[in-house]
């Protein structure tokens, strides 16, 4: 059995599943109180009676979304070399940075040791103002990461928190690992407190089994290396509903677009062979881009409760939320009074919804006017879905074999879950000229996604044999492989990596480890081949456990 | 709302194709490596997240697009890979970004590099098979009627390529800052090199001695390119970045920085920019592509140093400053002095060149003949003859900006032409857009 949670911005969802069927469901709002009392209540309701049938318990939790709105983070400090390259100046990440003057170039070879004469007098003084997590980050540290590790150490003795850029991801992007890298730092302190409270009230409830968290890629991690990098439950909502739609319609190898819509927003989830799809580098928080792996997904300003506006070429919809709707007692129409007035929704008052039409435009019918603004409505999403699957074929590729290669997305099925999915089931299928499902039991489908989401890991490897040297970042190895090292031990390599925390996370077989991207290139100096440049990524791929 | 990242002030879109898949042979320095660490370099800069800065695959460019401009033997199936047809559709998709109105500017970083290739091509000649930033500038022509090009080639190497391909016409500038031809690779770009009969003084050749720093390309950029710019009004002007002008460079004997190559850009303000060489592949491409780049885009580039630089190191000695002010008098001389040079073709109905072209890659060699049909109305047509490695060519070109009598002369005298068993007859007619062989 496992319990699976989501939480959300006003509730939260929790589903005891056996065997993939809903034995229990609960919801409950989320109050003010922390989180964790919340969590551990919840819990509480949905806990089985042989509690030592209970495997895990898996959460997505919105403590670090909030804490990035409400600004309650920690003071972080930060150690940032950038080297040669754009001017750094523009990078914000508070007021306690202190710029490295070392530089690590391109393939990862010192160009330049940083002057560290000042650095204890510079923790110190921070310290004392009361910073106490600090972030450290060198460009190209994920081709060599000594300078990190260098600050890092001398930060130890210092700091409670510490968070090194590679140790957060294995891609390029400097500005983006700077971010990551500040964002996990200033989490640190906030998530350990929530991580005590949740220890504390398992405990109280004699709960032993291995806590899971949701991350934003549609997998999870375990408790404990959340505390390492708390960033990546950031953004792990459309985590829980992407697995729970998967959970809850197998549609096997399809390529599927999903939508949840809600009531001001609508988001948008991309399937391609059943499985989820990812942004290139990471998700973008309040504006900062970062390496935080995530689900493709892009949102659109509108839903059940959106504002309508008319003007000479027709209706806009949203952004803003106009409030009920006038078939359930509201003031202003909204798309669900369009949909009450052609009939898709059972519930509401029909005399008030066409009343709404009506004050939209008296010249022509009600259903009319409902017509046309649903019209608007599913033609926002389709243009929206359109711009992502070019967005997705347009992605930047490097070698000749994978221009040629490359095929654009065609989606076959569309999946809709949210308050108005039944509603405008029909009229999107229309839009879209594809079959169109709604999933029974959809309004748990987010929990019974938090519930059924796999580990994920994703492990990069970068060997240039030229310098006999070996890297996986995101677990600071660094190695000697010799020169003889090819694409093929590489990949066992990696593959080795990726089984070990596979062991050491108690991860369950059946998992499939993909291979991701694969590079290889011949290093030539003076007309004769002196070495390789191997790139692997290799993950563990996202999906659903079966019991 | 807040910012995170720089933007560019003008918007610029960057066609990065190092096509790591494809090499002239493992240990060329056409290899597959050549880009490798340029692009992480300007990925991990995080350029693809700076708002301004967009990011295009290139496209797969046409037999037309090369048969445009080139006369290929045997063909251009024949002679041209995969790799060929995307670098040059790359610098057609960057081309389109700026024609369509998509960015301000663009730079197609893409390789093989094109700047040697001929009007004739038979094979590959200093790494070049297809001139891509000529079959890009037709290719503009057709689809956008844009008539005055200039090309400014900054590659350490003289574009003998692109000067072959334009030697007539009055209508595309051809400037090229290179090393001395004495000194280096394919030996040509005199001075005296300035154009053909009916278009005298649109090739500019500004010869450099080894050693060229700095304050030599300024003095350069000052004195003799942006004045020239100036006068011929050029709707377009289109940069041949190489980038083998660098200290670093393997192959080369010049003193340029990637600071220096950031202000040459900033100076030069070009609408497209194409990389051809380049073969200091750790040391001088990372910094001095990105220093292109952001010189394009209207960024801060005083930060993009190569590890170690210091400018102190790269003053030039008095008698290079004097080999450069020669340099470039001379040069501003050819260009003012074009009217009196033209004088002496007044009436003349053709005009006869011979060349020998040496392909260095496999090492054989052609020889052609190439007959300017002059005109008082227009810049008249070509006709070619060339042969080598036992194919024979006969090739009629008629310009874009040909006058009606001309485009029927050629059209005519193809029409006329026997076939002859061997020899690959070819009509190239720009006005139609076709390419006729018998």
């Amino acid at each position: 059995m496992i319990i699976g949670i989501d939480v959300g911005g006003t509730h939260a969802d929790g589903v005891l599943l056996d065997n993939g069927v809903v034995k229990r469901k609960k919801k409950v709002a989320v109050e003010a109180r922390p989180l964790e009392d919340t969590l551990i209540a919840l819990l509480d309701t949905l806990l089985p009676d042989e509690r030592s049938r209970l495997k895990k318990i898996q959460l997505s939790t919105t403590l670090c979304t909030n804490a990035l709105l409400t600004g309650d983070l920690a003071r972080v400090g930060m150690f940032i070399e950038a080297g040669p390259g754009m001017n750094p100046s523009f990078l914000q990440c508070g007021d306690y940075v202190h710029y490295l003057n070392g530089s690590i170039d391109h393939r990862g070879i010192e160009q330049k040791a940083p002057d560290l004469s000042q650095l204890n007098e510079i923790m110190e003084e921070w310290h004392a103002e009361g910073v106490d997590s600090v972030g450290i980050v060198t460009k190209f540290s994920h081709r060599n990461s000594r300078h990190e590790k260098i600050v890092g150490e001398k930060a130890l003795d210092i700091f409670s928190h510490i968070s090194l850029g590679h140790q957060l991801s294995g891609l390029p992007n400097f500005p983006r690992r700077v971010y990551t890298t500040w964002l996990n730092s200033s989490l640190k302190k906030v998530f350990s407190q929530f991580k005590k409270g949740i220890e504390t009230g398992l405990k109280k409830h004699d709960i032993s089994c291995p806590i899971f968290l949701l991350k934003a890629d549609g997998g999870t991690m375990p408790f404990a290396a959340a505390g390492v990098s708390p960033c990546q439950t950031i953004h792990s909502g459309p985590s829980a509903s992407v697995m729970g739609c998967l959970a809850l319609h197998d549609n096997g190898a399809d390529d599927i677009i999903l939508l949840d819509i809600g009531g001001t927003t609508t988001d948008i989830a991309l399937f391609s062979e059943g499985i989820p799809l990812l942004e290139p580098y990471g998700v973008t928080i309040g504006g900062r881009p970062t390496l935080i792996r995530a689900l493709y997904t892009r949102s659109v300003p509108i839903g059940g409760d959106s504002t309508i506006s008319r003007h000479a070429d027709g209706y806009t919809i949203g952004p803003r939320k106009a409030g009920t709707a006038m078939g359930f007692g509201g003031s202003t129409p909204t798309p669900t009074d369009a949909m009450i007035t052609l009939g898709y929704m059972e519930d509401g008052d029909a005399t008030a919804a066409r009343r709404g039409m009506q004050m939209l435009d008296d010249s022509c019918s009600a259903e009319e006017t409902a017509e046309k603004i649903l019209k608007v409505f599913c033609e926002r999403i389709h243009d929206t879905v359109t711009t992502m699957v070019d967005t997705l074929f347009s992605r930047p590729v490097f070698t000749v074999a994978d221009l040629l290669e490359r095929e654009k997305l065609e989606p076959n099925k569309l999946m809709v879950i949210g308050g108005p999915a039944l509603a405008l089931k029909e009229m999107l299928g229309q839009t879209f000229s594809l079959p169109c499902t709604v999933p029974d039991d959809f309004e748990v489908a987010n929990a019974i996604g938090a519930a059924r989401a796999r580990q994920t890991v994703q492990l990069s490897l970068y060997c240039d044999t030229e310098l006999n040297r070996l890297s996986i970042p995101e677990l600071s190895i660094e190695e000697a492989p010799g020169r003889n090292f090819g694409l093929d031990d590489a990949r066992t390599r990696l593959i080795e990596a990726v089984e070990d925390i596979a062991s050491k996370q108690a991860i369950n077989a059946p998992y499939t480890i993909d291979i991701v991207e694969k590079f290889e290139s011949s290093i030539v100096r003076g007309f004769n081949s002196t070495g390789k440049i191997l790139s692997l990524k290799a993950q563990l791929r996202p999906g659903l456990v079966e019991e | 709302m807040k910012t995170y990242m720089p933007s560019a002030d003008v918007s610029t879109g960057l066609v990065l194709f190092p096509a790591f898949d494809w090499c002239i042979s493992p240990s060329h320095p056409e290899r597959e490596e050549r880009l490798l660490y340029t692009k992480d370099q300007l990925i991990e800069e995080g350029l693809e997240d700076v708002p301004g800065i967009h990011f295009f695959n290139p496209e797969l460019a046409t037999d037309l697009d090369v048969e445009r401009v080139h006369f290929c033997v045997p063909s251009a199936r024949k002679l041209l890979t995969n790799s060929h047809y995307i670098s040059t559709g790359g610098t057609i998709r960057a081309a389109r970004a700026v024609m369509e109105k998509e960015v301000e500017r663009s730079f197609a970083v893409v390789r093989p590099p094109g700047h040697h290739a001929m009007q004739t091509v038979f094979g590959d000649r200093g790494f070049c098979i297809v001139n891509i930033e000529s079959v890009m500038v037709e290719y503009i022509r057709r689809h956008y009627g844009i008539r005055k090009i200039a090309i400014v080639d900054t590659d350490c190497h003289h574009g003998d390529g692109t000067q072959d391909i334009f030697y007539n016409d009055p209508d595309t500038l051809f400037i090229s800052i290179h090393q001395d031809g004495r000194t280096l690779y394919p030996g040509t770009g005199h001075v005296y090199e300035n154009g053909g009969p009916s278009a005298i003084g649109a090739t500019v050749n500004i010869p450099l001695p080894p050693g060229t720093s700095e304050k030599g390309f300024d003095m350069v950029m000052e004195r003799v390119v942006m004045p020239v710019l100036e006068e011929f009004q050029p709707e377009l002007i289109i940069n041949s970045a190489g980038q083998d002008n660098h200290y670093t460079d393997p192959i080369t004997n010049m003193n340029f920085t990637a600071q220096g190559y950031a202000r040459l850009t900033r100076q030069l303000k070009p609408d497209i920019c194409v990389l051809e060489g380049g073969y200091s592949i750790e040391g001088a491409l990372p910094y001095t592509n990105l220093g292109i780049v952001l010189s394009l885009a209207g960024m801060d580039t005083s930060h993009v140093l190569e590890p170690g630089y210091d400018p102190e190191d790269f003053r030039q000695n008095h008698r290079i400053n004097n080999s450069i002010e020669t340099s470039c008098n001379e040069a501003l001389e050819m260009y003012r002095k074009r009217h009196q040079f033209a004088e002496k073709f007044k009436g003349q109905e053709n005009v006869v060149e011979r060349k020998q072209i040496f392909y260095d890659t496999t090492g054989f060699q052609v020889n052609q003949t190439r007959v300017y049909h002059l005109c008082p109305r227009c810049a008249g047509y070509t006709q070619l003859l060339a042969e080598g490695l036992d194919q024979h060519l006969h090739g009629f070109s008629i310009p874009f900006n040909a006058c009606p009598s001309c485009q029927q002369k050629a059209r005519d005298g193809f029409a006329k032409t026997k076939k002859e068993r061997g020899i690959r007859l070819v009509l190239q007619d720009r006005v139609r857009d076709l390419v006729d062989e018998k």
